[in-house]
């Protein structure tokens, strides 16, 4: 009956130990980077304040890429609290959206949701945000000037949609399913993290015998890459 | 309640200059006027005491002494802030605790950082809104007008305006609250026709143990436990079914292994503690208790029974001396508390007792008999049982009669505590004097309410309910006769019309039913009754 609970420390402890001290440091970084550019936004020239957003940018995808390796570690684990709870879709992605905005406009970047005002969903708040976020991070490198978040309920799923006007995701990342590890490329920077953080994220979402998941796709409203979350 | 958010007086709490800066400026960005500064806790329960704050953004983790969650459960405890209050933590990570507590010192919402201007904003608009919404229902239970609170649960649900969980959580609240056990079970069980939840499973869970089903309510738990580990209420839920059906053991080791999970609750360690005790794992329950002092310090949950659950077990374990040591630190600890006093003073007399010092457990016993008669009402039977067991053991055995007298009177319809006052008297051997007490105290109690039923069906109200408040000055705990006195105070407003100072006093005995038991069987009945009378015209 009685169970040993005292954990042995390994390699994947210290990782996750680091990480989040990592974590931690960066994010009291980003708060000052931020306020830098409030202070600054009138005082210097443009290309000064492009590069202190695009710092900004750099600094925020690697607090995503933090924030997915822990997650992933507690999930592991099944140590991540996590609480499948009623949410307003449609708060969660003009969050979203509200997160990215000053990158997105940064670059000019039109980023539209379609969502109606009384749709409500079942999910892990954070969890499913931080897919979101990575899915419009994706969408921010590909895309040409557009993208569109879509949420329906269909058939008792909550299906969002990350659309954009880009070319479309390449043949090869298609064919592959998006759950292995077929993206990881260390020359090329896909670290396929972010698939692997996603599609996990959605295969913990049940509903009876439903279960998450997560397909890519080249179509929709703009002909661009989609990326597709169907959640029970 | 601020209209707006430009309109809030607001708090910001954290230990960070940069943060503290931070946080204010996003919120005169907002055009907030009234913003106010905290680096500790100590300056934040200083300013929560002085002022009504519409809204507090508390970072959770701040270093030394206090954490966020606990400013919030102590502020809410001292009703420095109320429903109203919105309270939005700030955290780097979330933790389970912040959102699996109580429902009442849960905070409104919680920010992962880093967190941007735009999305505190939307957060704020969004939860002035949410409490604007549900403030009817909130005025309702405070009120302890619950069935109200139900009916505007019900009719909010039919609009689809809010979040129906939210509104759900709260009705299924209310539901158990008035003890409509069946009403809640049918409720919890369509709601996990749809989609099956942990809170609503363990809903389920708790109707199951509240009438009684304990095997199945054990079931429910262990499965919620199954699919989720982290979801610790289960386990705490799990440990008092398997503690009532009379599984010691495991119910300990279930708190045990919580404990590993989330190391910092105070109330579950003390609660392993307890049961550590119960099993005779002195050495565990010692330590647990050691734990549980050190983790309630910085809490409203710092509790003089650990203290005295240490002492207690100390003894035990044949360490008197050190026992009294941990006496004294209570002692110090809780000055001004007559409940702490009089549970020291009980462990005292056990452990002088131990340390063959008889005058000082004398001494240590007629303090704590001092203290018991000072408040009758507020004497737990625990402590009730300690002490007879302690005078007993000094040859004191009519004043140890006495007391078990009354708890027989208090509980005369809890099998659980007449089997508990049995064991005492075994453990005295004295088991068929013992008997006798319980036989005959349980008549004079019975008797009394039978005159005061008759009272109450010839009409003569008043007189009953002069003979039930005055029995109730000495058996201050029975619920079957305050719950009997109110059925009096209905009857005599359904004749002569409604009166707020009855239909209060109403109120507060039903709660006290509610809390002495759960499982009173008129409890629901006069809730409904007293619900209808407050809404006639006066």
């Amino acid at each position: 009956m009685e169970q040993e609970y005292t954990e042995d420390i390994n390699f994947s402890d210290f990782i996750a130990s680091s990480t989040h001290d990592m974590k931690n440091s960066l994010n009291i970084q980003i708060g000052f980077l931020e306020e830098l550019m409030g202070e600054c936004r009138n005082k210097i020239d443009a290309a000064m304040l492009d590069r202190l957003g695009h710092t900004i940018y750099e600094a925020g995808r690697m607090n995503v890429n933090l924030i997915q390796i822990l997650s992933l570690y507690k999930l592991g684990k099944s140590i991540y609290p996590i609480d499948i709870a009623e949410q307003s879709v449609r708060d969660v992605l003009e969050e979203v959206v509200l997160q990215n905005q000053s990158i997105m406009g940064y670059k000019g970047i039109e980023v539209a949701v379609a969502c109606a005002e009384n749709c409500y969903w079942y999910f892990d708040r954070d969890l499913i945000s931080g897919v979101l976020i990575n899915a419009l991070n994706n969408a921010y490198n590909y895309t040409t000037d557009k993208i569109r978040i879509v949420a329906n309920i269909n058939a008792g799923m909550l299906e969002l949609r990350v659309e954009d006007n880009g070319r479309g995701y390449p043949p090869g990342l298609l064919q592959a399913n998006v759950d292995d590890s077929k993206g990881i490329s260390f020359s090329t920077g896909s670290t396929g993290l972010g698939f692997y953080f996603s599609s996990k994220v959605a295969g913990m979402h049940r509903n009876g015998d439903k279960q998450g998941r997560l397909t890519i796709e080249n179509g929709g409203t703009y002909g661009g890459g989609c990326f597709v979350l169907n959640l029970p | 309640m601020a209209t707006s958010l430009k309109q809030s007086s607001t708090l910001v709490i954290d230990d960070f200059q940069s943060m503290r800066a931070m946080l204010s400026s996003f919120l005169k960005a907002m055009g907030v006027a009234k913003i106010d500064n905290a680096a500790t806790a100590k300056e934040a329960l200083a300013l929560l005491a002085a002022k009504k704050y519409d809204i507090v953004v508390c970072d959770y983790n701040l270093g030394q002494g206090q954490n966020g969650q606990q400013i919030l459960e102590e502020a809410k405890y001292k009703n420095y802030i109320g429903y109203s209050t919105i309270w939005v933590m700030v955290t780097a990570e979330k933790t389970m605790d912040m959102f699996m507590g109580a429902a009442e010192t849960r905070p409104d919402d919680y920010l992962l950082k880093p967190i941007t201007e735009a999305l505190l904003e939307a957060r704020l608009s969004k939860l002035i809104e949410k409490k604007r919404s549900l403030q009817p229902i909130e005025d309702a239970v405070s009120a302890k007008d619950y069935i109200r609170a139900i009916s505007l649960c019900d009719e909010l649900l039919k609009t689809q305006s809010t979040s129906t969980q939210e509104l759900q959580r709260i009705k299924s609240d209310q539901l158990m609250m008035i003890g409509d056990f069946p009403a809640a079970l049918a409720y919890f069980e369509s709601i996990q026709l749809i989609r099956s939840m942990p809170w609503a499973k363990t809903g389920l869970g708790k109707v199951y143990f509240m009438t009684r089903e304990y095997a199945k309510a054990k079931a429910i738990f262990q499965e919620i436990l199954e699919e989720n580990k982290m979801y610790l209420e289960a386990a705490d839920w799990l440990s008092r079914t398997l503690d009532a059906l009379g599984e010691l053991e495991q119910a300990q080791s279930v708190l045990t292994r919580a404990m590993t999970i989330s190391p910092n609750a105070a109330l579950r360690q003390k609660n392993l503690a307890d049961l550590a005790y119960r099993n005779g794992a002195f050495d565990l329950a010692h330590t647990s208790y050691e734990k549980a002092i050190k983790l309630g310090e910085h809490s409203v949950h710092k509790s003089p029974s650990a203290y005295s659950g240490l002492a207690r077990v100390l003894t035990a374990k044949n360490d008197p001396t050190e026992a009294l040591r941990v006496l004294d630190r209570s002692r110090g600890e809780f000055k001004n508390d007559p409940d702490a006093a009089l549970q020291t003073a009980v462990i005292e007399g056990m452990a002088y007792q131990k340390l063959g010092q008889r005058e000082k457990a004398r001494a240590a016993l007629d303090l704590a008999e001092g203290l018991m008669a000072g408040q009758p009402g507020n004497v737990s039977t625990t402590v009730a049982m300690d002490m007879a067991a302690a005078l007993f053991k000094i040859g004191d055995k009519d004043k140890a009669c006495e007391l078990l007298e009354s708890v027989v009177k208090n509980n005369h319809e809890n099998a659980g505590v007449i089997g508990m006052v049995g064991a005492v008297f075994d453990k005295a051997g004295l088991t068929e004097e013992g008997g006798e007490l319980i036989k005959k105290s349980t008549a004079e109690v019975v008797g009394i309410n039978n005159q005061g039923v008759v009272l109450a069906n010839e009409g003569r109200f008043e007189e009953g309910i002069d003979l039930m408040r005055k029995a109730l000055q000495v058996l201050p705990n029975n619920d079957l006769m305050i719950a009997n006195l109110c059925g009096m105070l209905i009857g005599l407003m359904s004749r002569d019309g409604k009166d707020d100072h009855l239909l209060l006093e109403a109120r507060e005995h039903l709660d006290r039913v509610r809390l002495l038991n759960p499982n009173n069987k008129k409890y629901n009945t006069y809730m409904n009754m007293l619900s209808k009378l407050a809404s006639l015209p006066a």
